[in-house]
């Protein structure tokens, strides 16, 4: 079986038109968490493809003799353009992770320094309501304004703390810090953009879920419109793209979807399975019998 | 959540003394106002020196000693980590703070009213 060849094709569908598709499902967020592990999978396998066209392309070339002078130039050539892919990765990895952690150190360390600390949130003192988290292995913040606590209701504030929490503890941080990184390292020709943008609304539905399991509904709901409608400024009415309306939606589904969760997770398990199974292990074997 | 660290605790009483000094003070009178928290001179002048790197507070030449003073008053301070959790640039920088709720658009807040309603 041409190895080179099943991967390659399977590295660009799962880069380009099988991410592409996902992000029009709008109904797979109505099971957040498979659907999370569907692009994660997606991800991955698509890297690993990538990767592993390249490295079996290489090897066909040099493993069986006789070996001719194109076959070491294509193995060359193969074997270069792997280690492209895997440089790239590896420097967007870099560069995002340490100019991530900066900013949110230098972030966090102003906000000890001003914000009086409450009930273990802090507090900044101004008139605008906001509320967000500053993550980070090393201290995470969960920071709200004064005006955030005077304006909600306790079962309000709760729900939002709640989700602000769930953020912090499923690290959500690290799933967006992943994709962002993937989307660095290969900005255009591949679906990453809309990989990384529709992780972003996963996780923010993710936390809403989570605040609302805790809580009722209804005061998560008037926490976003209490928000929603003074933190945005002016000028940015009516634009679009936002998550807000997808996380509306998802809200109001009570619903049960355990049949579309179990077959999103399967499908996520098949992704990397399959491909290793068929393809990587017949290969790995026929390097060991050469 | 971690705990603030020791040095995050000094820095924020080192800070709290030039910031209600309202004049640029000298390590000395830092030294000297925070006398009940028994400090060395060496600690304070440490901690001064850490947050002129940091950029939050500014030093200039007074004589043979340096003055020092908050680059920002405490209000500017913390309007400006208000704009940086408030801002949407759009950027990769967004992610380095996870906001409850970014931009909403009209469409969005009908959206959320409607759902309110719904539930009665």
């Amino acid at each position: 079986m041409p190895t080179p060849l099943v991967l390659g094709a399977l590295a660009v569908m799962l880069a380009g038109p099988f991410p592409w598709a996902l992000s029009r499902w709008h109904g797979l967020r109505r099971t957040p968490s498979a659907a999370m592990l569907l692009w994660q999978s997606t991800a991955l396998a698509a890297v690993l493809a990538a990767l592993g066209a390249g490295l079996s392309l290489t090897t066909d070339r040099l493993w069986v003799p006789p070996v001719a002078t194109s076959d070491v130039v294509v193995a060359f050539l193969a074997g270069a353009m792997t280690a492209v892919v895997a440089a790239r990765l590896l420097l967007s990895g870099h560069r995002t992770g340490t100019s991530l952690r900066r900013m949110r150190r230098m972030h966090r360390e102003r906000v000890d320094l001003v914000a009086r600390v409450d009930g273990g949130v802090s507090v900044l003192d101004h008139d605008l309501p906001v509320a967000y988290c500053v993550p980070g292995m090393t201290g995470s913040r969960i920071v709200v304004s004064r005006s955030t606590l005077t304006s909600l209701a306790p079962a309000e504030l709760g729900a939002v703390l709640e989700h602000e929490r769930s953020h912090l503890r499923s690290r959500h941080d690290l799933v967006l810090e992943a994709f962002t990184v993937l989307h660095l390292a290969f900005p255009r020709w591949v679906a990453s953009a809309a990989a990384r943008q529709e992780v972003e609304v996963l996780v923010e539905v993710l936390a809403d879920r989570a605040a609302v399991r805790s809580g009722e509904r209804r005061a998560l709901l008037s926490a976003l419109v209490a928000l929603a409608g003074s933190s945005a400024p002016a000028g940015s009415l009516g634009s679009t793209g936002s998550s807000l309306a997808a996380r509306v939606e998802v809200l109001r589904d009570t619903r049960s979807h355990r049949s579309q969760a179990a077959a999103v997770v399967l499908l996520a398990a098949a992704i990397l399975a399959l491909p290793t199974v068929l393809v990587v292990l017949p290969w790995l074997t026929g390097l060991h019998a050469g | 959540m971690s705990p603030r660290s020791r040095t995050g605790e000094l820095e924020q009483a080192v800070l709290e003394t030039l910031w209600s000094a309202g004049a640029p003070s000298s390590g000395r009178e830092v030294h000297e106002k925070l006398a009940d928290r028994d400090l060395a001179y060496t600690t304070v002048m440490t901690v001064l020196d850490r947050l002129v790197a940091k950029d939050l507070v500014v030093r200039e030449r007074d004589g043979r000693a340096f003055r020092y003073a908050p680059r920002l008053t405490r209000a500017a301070m913390t309007a400006e980590l208000m704009h940086e959790a408030l801002e949407v640039t759009g950027a990769d920088r967004d992610q380095a703070l996870v906001s409850f709720v970014g931009e909403a658009s009209a469409d969005d807040l009908a959206a959320l009213r409607r759902a309110l309603a719904d539930l009665g």
